[in-house]
């Protein structure tokens, strides 16, 4: 069983999960509510949040992990930073649901239900998300440190739709990033004319 | 007491008795898995111990019916078959066929049951699906073949009668459930050596105990410390 | 036992509802244009909050006095965002538009509230019969439906409980606590009322199983754990008009006398959850909840439970494991949770809609509801009609309708001049019809005796390209990954099903494979513990009996007449139609798999090619190059130039 791998936001996530148990009842009942707060709080159920939950109700750690692998609700990795829902409901799935999703597997190179090495990209089938006459869908969802900060519906999906989806994303990143770098260098010019500066004065 | 009929021969027993253990008392052997005795809500999921009663439109699992005065029970029907020979071919559809290298050849119940049905341990008709990985070892003291696992259940009872909770549980769903052990390797207090009640309740070889040299703790009791008292 | 002593509910409500009615007048005589704008999830999706701040800021940019009335969903999800403009001074009744994006909002702004145009290209119809204005009466979608669940969603403001008293609402519940609870059992057992769930139980004589079994403390459950992959009506009503689930589900608990209540509803609904729970803290707050309502003795509290997605739990016996905190698996039957259920109190569990029905029973009586809907199934069903069908969304009609009426008249039929094949009703759980069904009525035994059944509601119409096999293939990937896994039968017998049937897909099904899935179908049936295995098997086993030829060609054949199996068709270009130079298709191509000919037309790589139709809808309909065929063997052979003289063509039309 791999162990650590907790980066600072997991282990803030973990401290924030500490005390928001206190408010339940510590009473059997309380344990998907609970564990529905440590994956709104952390974005997964890390094994940490596992073992809390069932030292703090008195049930045996294989319990809790039992109901947890029951539910689809609940995942034990992180999400991407782009976490992306295909719907494979009835009226998507006749209308060529999983093209498109094989398409994001294709472009992404993961398997849905996988996050890209880069914890970019997080790929999901879904069952309905009910927009069924806006079939076939994908629902994009911005993560921030592991919560769901946003998502966006797109509706009548076609694989040229995919690329251009996935091209936007990677476009705005590029771009963020040559804005990011322009201030840095034009920080350290500015220091550099600052240090010439002073070095004359 | 109650007076009822199992395949025309009349049987006595308490109100209320689970008619599968009526009738296995009595010596009528009804093809079972997931039942134990004692249980007073049998989860009547390994459906095997299908028995026909007057009355009902089909057959239903003799461990979910009550005795009454009265009942006329039929364990040898056309359609009860039908479905106990199906049941059984579904699980072994997904059962590793070993058992020259199985510690529970010769006492599997389910070489009894086929046996008994007259089926064939490798099902004609479907394909064989067996999980990765083969062997669970992260228990300390215990190894899980999931291939040989029926899901019955009866670890995950027994474990928890005599430990107030198991310690094994069934984790993910539906054709990928398994028996876990999530957690175990920091139970190194409990003392399954001693105990093994899972080991003997299981119907099949699911659950081994590791050989002494292989155990990643050592066992309380090979510690010295006094296992830990056991309810029942 | 009531130290308050018992006041009289109707004084105590009258208070309640001259407020609610005050706001109302308020509102309905201010002057300034109203627009009410639909804010579920569906519309959201289409971009309501985009349609929302494109009337605000028009508002402000031309200084126009407007109210917007954010109301739940009207079930035109085919032409969301929905927008319903009342301008009185204007002198036109309310007027309905549809797809009202960002800019269509700015127009009507600018044109209907400034300059007092409608803008009558843009109208899809007035909301009141009119001279001057086609109304929306006029069309079957609106004038055949009977709307007793759905009547005030889309009308009202979900998240405002006065909206909802001011338009008749919480009086059943005033109704219902001056009669003896068996009283109002009686009533619903007089208006015939089935369980809306699926199975079709009669709701009164739940409640009078629960209300009879031993015990103090008994419990109602409001079951919203809607899995169907392709349902989505009780999200609808709890998103539109949580009120009317909460009063009917206050109903139940008086008439079986609990004093606790829970509403499932799935995690994934989360504005559902925000909606319902807001609207059980505003009917405490006026004490229709809580403590001693409406100043009689009795008392209900009501907690939402987030169910965390498993399709299971729509079963009762699972939905109360998975409420007491256990892996949702069924239980065996009996006990049923009437007589032992949550924490082991009498239960009673009911869907949304039968709850969502028993306000207006109580309101208009049995013998109102008992008009509605057929003899033994009486009222309204709610369907979710997706797939190929022109109006797609949410329909409420009276039980009896056929299917020809509901999916040609109400629905608009099928799109793309293409002719109408199945329809599968009921879900997971349902079955696929062929045409000669469509003069079924819609009711419980009816649909049931065709092998399908009324389930949770969803309704696929296919046309002829929906291939019948990888339907039930879709649909028993759904079931076996659902399945909970605790029984033999469903475990693994549904996995079986699903291997067979994508075997066949696949184009490597064999002889027998139809005789193998009808023997482990009809076992798997009989032998499954839950209703969930026990109806998996529906969708195999009524395509056979329907569709059984397209099963033989997929086997015998290798064939796919519906041209819908990818491992059994094939994609080329009809070199006669194809235009020289046009690059639409090359352009959407996911993998490249298009080449250029050595005079410069299209064809298709089939070893690279991954069957996806891009270039066919790519393809300019003057052209209308692109030919799918079944099996992959029809497709002609087309000589790919060697890599430099491909080259060497490009070169050419850049040059030329």
């Amino acid at each position: 069983m791999e162990q650590g791998l907790l980066t600072p936001e997991d282990e803030e996530s973990l401290r924030q999960i500490a005390s928001k148990i206190e408010s339940y009842e510590k009473d059997r009942k309380n344990l998907i509510p609970i564990l529905q707060m440590m994956q709104e709080t952390a974005g997964y159920l890390p094994k940490e949040a596992i073992k809390m939950a069932a030292g703090y109700l008195g049930v045996a750690e294989c319990e809790v992990y039992g109901v947890a692998t029951f539910y689809n609700q609940f995942r034990f990795h992180p999400p991407g930073k782009h976490h992306i829902k295909v719907c494979m409901g009835t009226a998507c799935a006749v209308k060529g649901g999983g093209i498109i999703l094989e398409n994001f597997e294709r472009k992404l190179n993961i398997h849905a239900g996988e996050t890209t090495p880069d914890r970019e990209f997080s790929l999901e089938r879904v069952a309905c998300v009910g927009c069924c006459a806006l079939a076939p869908v994908a629902v994009f969802g911005e993560t921030n440190r592991g919560h769901l900060d946003q998502e966006t519906v797109h509706g009548h999906m076609t694989p040229s739709a995919v690329e251009g989806l996935l091209d936007g994303i990677a476009i705005e990143k590029q771009m963020k990033e040559r804005v990011l770098k322009r201030m840095e260098m034009e920080k350290q010019i500015e220091e550099r004319v600052g240090n010439v500066d002073e070095s004359d004065g | 007491m109650a007076k009822f009929l199992v395949d025309n021969r009349e049987i006595e027993a308490d109100e209320g008795t689970i008619l599968l253990q009526a009738c296995l008392d009595h010596g009528i052997y009804i093809p079972n898995l997931c039942f134990v005795k004692g249980m007073d809500h049998p989860s009547a999921s390994c459906r095997m111990c299908f028995v026909e009663v007057e009355g009902e439109r089909q057959p239903v699992p003799s461990c979910t019916v009550k005795v009454k005065d009265g009942i006329v029970v039929k364990t040898d029907t056309p359609q009860v078959r039908q479905l106990q020979r199906t049941a059984f071919q579904l699980l072994m559809s997904v059962h590793d066929v070993d058992c020259a290298n199985c510690p529970s050849n010769k006492k599997c119940e389910l070489q009894r049951i086929a046996k008994f049905l007259k089926a064939p341990l490798k099902p004609r008709a479907l394909e064989i699906y067996l999980k990765e990985p083969r062997i669970d070892e992260s228990h300390p003291f215990l190894d899980y073949y999931p291939n040989r696992c029926v899901l019955c259940g009866r670890c995950v009872y027994t474990c928890g009668q005599r430990n107030a909770q198991s310690f094994l549980a069934f984790s993910k769903r539906g054709f990928n459930t398994v028996i876990s052990f999530y957690g175990a390797a920091d139970l190194s207090t409990l003392d399954c050596p001693n105990c093994h009640a899972c080991v003997d309740v299981c119907p099949v070889g699911a659950l081994v105990l590791k050989e002494p040299a292989k155990r990643t703790v050592p066992a309380s009791s090979d510690l010295g410390l006094t296992p830990k008292p056991l309810e029942v | 036992m009531n130290r308050m002593g018992n006041k009289d509910p109707d004084q105590v409500f009258d208070v309640i509802y001259k407020e609610a009615e005050r706001r109302n007048n308020e509102f309905l005589a201010d002057p300034a244009p109203k627009i009410h704008l639909g804010m579920a999830t569906c519309c959201v999706a289409s971009g309501a909050l985009e349609t929302k701040k494109g009337f605000e800021e028009a508002f402000a940019e031309y200084h126009v006095e407007a109210r917007i009335h954010t109301v739940g969903c009207m079930g035109h999800c085919y032409a969301g965002p929905f927008v319903i403009i009342d301008h009185p001074a204007s002198g036109f009744p309310p007027i309905m538009y549809n797809q009202v994006d960002a800019g269509k909002a700015r127009m009507l702004v600018k044109s209907f509230l400034v300059d007092g145009d409608p803008q009558l290209e843009y109208v899809y119809g007035a909301m009141q019969e009119n001279d001057m204005l086609p109304s929306v009466m006029e069309f079957s979608r609106f004038n055949k439906e009977k709307r007793v669940i759905l009547e005030k969603c889309g009308v009202i403001d979900p998240e405002d409980i006065y909206d909802y008293i001011a338009h008749g609402g919480y009086s059943s519940l005033v109704k219902a606590l001056k009669l003896q609870p068996e009283a109002v059992i009686q009533e619903i057992q007089k208006s015939g009322l089935r369980g809306r769930g699926g199975a079709g139980f009669p709701t009164g004589r739940k409640w009078e199983f629960a209300r009879q079994a031993p015990g103090q403390e008994k419990v109602v459950i409001c079951n919203a754990d809607e899995g169907d992959p392709g349902a989505y009506m009780d999200r609808l009503i709890l998103e539109s008009n949580p009120h009317q689930v909460i009063e009917g589900l206050a109903i139940a608990a008086h008439a079986v006398g609990a004093r606790k209540a829970v509403i499932y509803v799935r995690a994934e609904y989360p504005l559902a959850v925000k909606t319902v729970t807001k609207a059980i803290h505003q009917a405490t707050r006026l004490g229709l909840l809580g403590r001693h309502i409406l100043g009689t003795g009795f008392d209900l509290e009501i907690d939402v439970f987030r169910g965390s997605g498993a399709f299971v739990c729509g079963e009762e016996t699972a939905l109360i494991q998975s409420i007491e905190g256990y892996r949702g698996m069924p239980q065996h039957r009996p006990p049923y949770p009437a007589i032992k259920g949550l924490f082991g109190y009498p239960t009673v569990i009911n869907n949304v809609k039968t709850l969502a029905s028993v306000t207006p029973i109580i309101d208009h009586g049995a013998d109102w509801y008992r008009q509605i809907g057929t003899e033994n199934t009486p009222g309204t069903a709610i369907f979710s009609v997706v797939g190929n069908v022109v109006h797609a969304g949410l329909v409420e009609i009276p039980m009896g309708v056929t299917l020809r009426s509901l999916i040609f008249d109400i629905c608009g039929g099928i799109p793309n001049n293409k002719k109408f094949k199945a329809v599968q009703i009921g879900g997971p759980s349902g079955g696929c019809l062929s045409e000669e069904f469509l003069d079924t009525p819609i009711d419980f035994d009816s649909l049931t005796a065709t092998g399908a059944m009324m389930g949770s509601g969803g309704m696929v119409v296919m046309d002829e390209n929906s291939c019948m096999v990888e339907v039930s293939r879709y649909f028993l990937d759904f079931t076996q990954k659902e399945s909970c896994g605790k029984c033999t039968f469903c475990r693994v017998g549904t996995h079986h099903l699903l291997k067979i049937l994508e075997r066949i897909t696949k184009g490597e099904g064999r002889d027998g494979d139809i005789e193998l899935l009808e023997t482990l179908a009809r076992d798997i049936k009989a032998g499954s513990l839950c209703g969930l295995g026990k109806t998996a098997p529906n969708p195999v086993l009524t395509s056979i009996r329907y569709f059984r030829k397209e099963y033989e060609a997929h086997i015998y054949e290798k064939r796919c007449p519906a041209l819908m199996c990818r491992s059994m068709i094939g994609y080329y270009i009809d070199l006669e139609k194809c235009a020289r130079g046009c690059d639409a298709c090359v352009a959407v191509c996911p993998v490249d798999a298009i080449f250029t000919t050595r005079n410069r037309k299209k064809g298709i790589d089939q070893q690279l090619c991954v069957k996806c139709g891009e270039c066919m809808a790519a393809c300019p309909p003057q052209y209308d190059a692109v030919r799918r065929v079944s099996p992959p063997s029809l497709v002609p052979y087309v000589e790919k130039p060697p890599q430099e003289e491909k080259e060497k063509a490009d070169g050419e039309i850049s040059g030329g």
